[in-house]
């Protein structure tokens, strides 16, 4: 499945909770903040959005690493443009 | 049918019961917390005292998620004592609830300072939040403020008062900010941002008394006395652990678990700023105050609840800035326990660093001025 990942940069602390969970799709930049990987990589160079084509497995890791931020900074939306989380 | 009895409903507390209720659909879940709301972010708080979100964005869960998930909230309610011999707490209210399994998440409370009156704030709930935004919008020009403290709250203090354009003068115990970790390049460096930022710093200084002058506060401190309109109060967090104690589970400086968070009595478990853990990289009892880490051991906690036996491993971190600059502590940054601490860079270069060492083992590190090498040190100290 496709999704969208979108880290707010204004929200985003640096607590990095995202990296423990998600690692292959969140890093901290110089700046402490979290940007969005593709399993690793980051085509095109470093973004606070990327478009990913994940698994089952892999999307439920990426939701526990949204989940997880104390800050709300990462939002997950399906291919269709919905929003996934933060669902609050 | 198991009852699980989770007191303290913080991000540690709820996070467990989610967890448990993904494992057991059937068992009762009791969770006792003493604020009137639903679960909310307290990293959010700061985001919101500065305009930068509504309040509404504050809160991670609905009323309705309680509701859905069958769990039995029990909101500003206040666990007296508990008996781990026949397995029930009783609240407040003198009601008694026996549990089967019991979670221990009560966190702690910030150390108040004497005395108290209007213009003096804390920051660790979303009242407390709500009391410095009410102050915040009746300021008026050439208010003034006042932080006590030289950590993590007396940050986020500075940065909100630098959001609203308040001067402020900052007065702390220690010779710089975290004088127990840091050493003195980094407090140097720090000490730069503030004087960078305008503040007047009065270090190696206390709070002795205070008194109501005119709806301003006058804090009599060890040095001059100091005339403001806000006092921030950040100094530190106590764990009320006596009626644990009392209740038949070891405590120390927190609630002593094991890797497992695993409390000395059987069925009862601890998590969040509370615990005192057996961290697996050190082998040491540690405590841990943040968010991620009460997150984490939540959940770890919840699936051993439910029997699906966890070990808590996580090498923690604390991050937060005091304006542009990071200030990143990473695993353990006991100096006291340390067999060495290296210290690379200058107040000068604008980074410095701290690595801790037990033997020839990295168990911990800070970072102010950047994160550069914060990566590298994580995966050191997890290896």
């Amino acid at each position: 499945m496709k999704i969208r990942v979108v880290v707010d940069r204004d929200l985003c602390i640096g607590a990095a909770s995202c990296v423990t969970i998600a690692p292959e799709t969140f890093q901290l930049n110089d700046e402490n903040l979290a940007v969005v990987l593709d399993h690793g990589t980051e085509p095109g160079g470093r973004t606070f959005e990327r478009t990913l084509e994940v698994n089952e497995e892999e999307y439920e890791n990426i939701l526990l690493g949204a989940q997880s931020c104390p800050t709300l900074a990462i939002s997950i939306f399906k291919e269709d443009g919905t929003k996934v989380f933060p669902d609050v | 049918m198991m009852r699980y009895v989770i007191v303290g409903a913080g991000i540690a507390g709820t996070t467990a019961a989610e967890e448990i209720r993904k494992r057991d659909p059937d068992g009762e879940i009791v969770l006792i917390g003493d604020e009137q709301h639903a679960l909310y972010s307290r990293v959010l708080l700061p985001h919101y005292v500065k305009g930068k979100i509504p309040r509404e964005r504050v809160f991670l869960k609905t009323d309705a998620w309680y509701r859905q998930q069958r769990i039995e909230y029990l909101r500003g309610e206040r666990v007296v004592s508990f008996d781990a011999r026949n397995n029930h707490v009783e609240l407040e209210s003198a009601r008694e609830i026996p549990y089967d399994k019991l979670l221990l998440t009560t966190g702690g409370e910030p150390r108040c300072i004497n005395g108290d009156a209007r213009g003096v704030c804390y920051l660790q709930t979303l009242d407390d939040a709500d009391h410095l935004c009410q102050l915040l919008g009746e300021r008026e020009t050439n208010d003034r403020a006042a932080v006590y403290g030289g950590g993590f709250i007396a940050c986020e203090f500075l940065n909100i008062f630098d959001a609203v354009d308040v001067s402020v003068t900052c007065f702390h115990r220690g010779p710089w900010f975290w004088s127990q970790v840091l050493d003195q390049e980094s407090g140097r460096l720090i000490h730069a941002k503030l004087l960078e930022h305008h503040v007047e710093v009065w270090p190696g200084t206390t709070l002795a008394d205070m008194e109501v002058k005119e709806e301003k506060v006058v804090a009599h401190t060890t040095g001059a006395p100091c005339e403001v309109n806000m006092l921030g109060i950040g100094v530190g967090l106590a764990r009320d652990l006596r009626w644990i104690e009392k209740g038949g589970v070891k405590t120390s400086a927190g609630v002593v678990t094991n890797r497992f968070l695993e409390t000395s009595a059987p069925g009862v478990f601890a998590a969040g700023d509370i615990c005192e853990y057996e961290d697996p990289f050190t082998g040491r009892q540690t405590l841990s105050g943040n968010w991620t880490a009460a997150l984490m051991q939540g959940r770890a906690v919840g699936k051993t609840m439910a029997g699906e036996r966890t070990e808590f491993r996580l090498v923690t971190s604390y991050a937060t800035k005091i304006y542009d600059a990071d200030i990143i502590f990473i695993g353990d940054t006991r100096r006291g326990l340390a067999t060495r601490v290296e210290v690379t860079g200058r107040a000068g270069d604008g980074y410095v660093v701290q690595r801790f060492y037990d033997g020839e083992k990295l168990v911990g590190a800070t970072l102010v001025g950047g994160n550069r090498d914060r990566k590298e040190i994580t995966d050191t100290i997890g290896a």
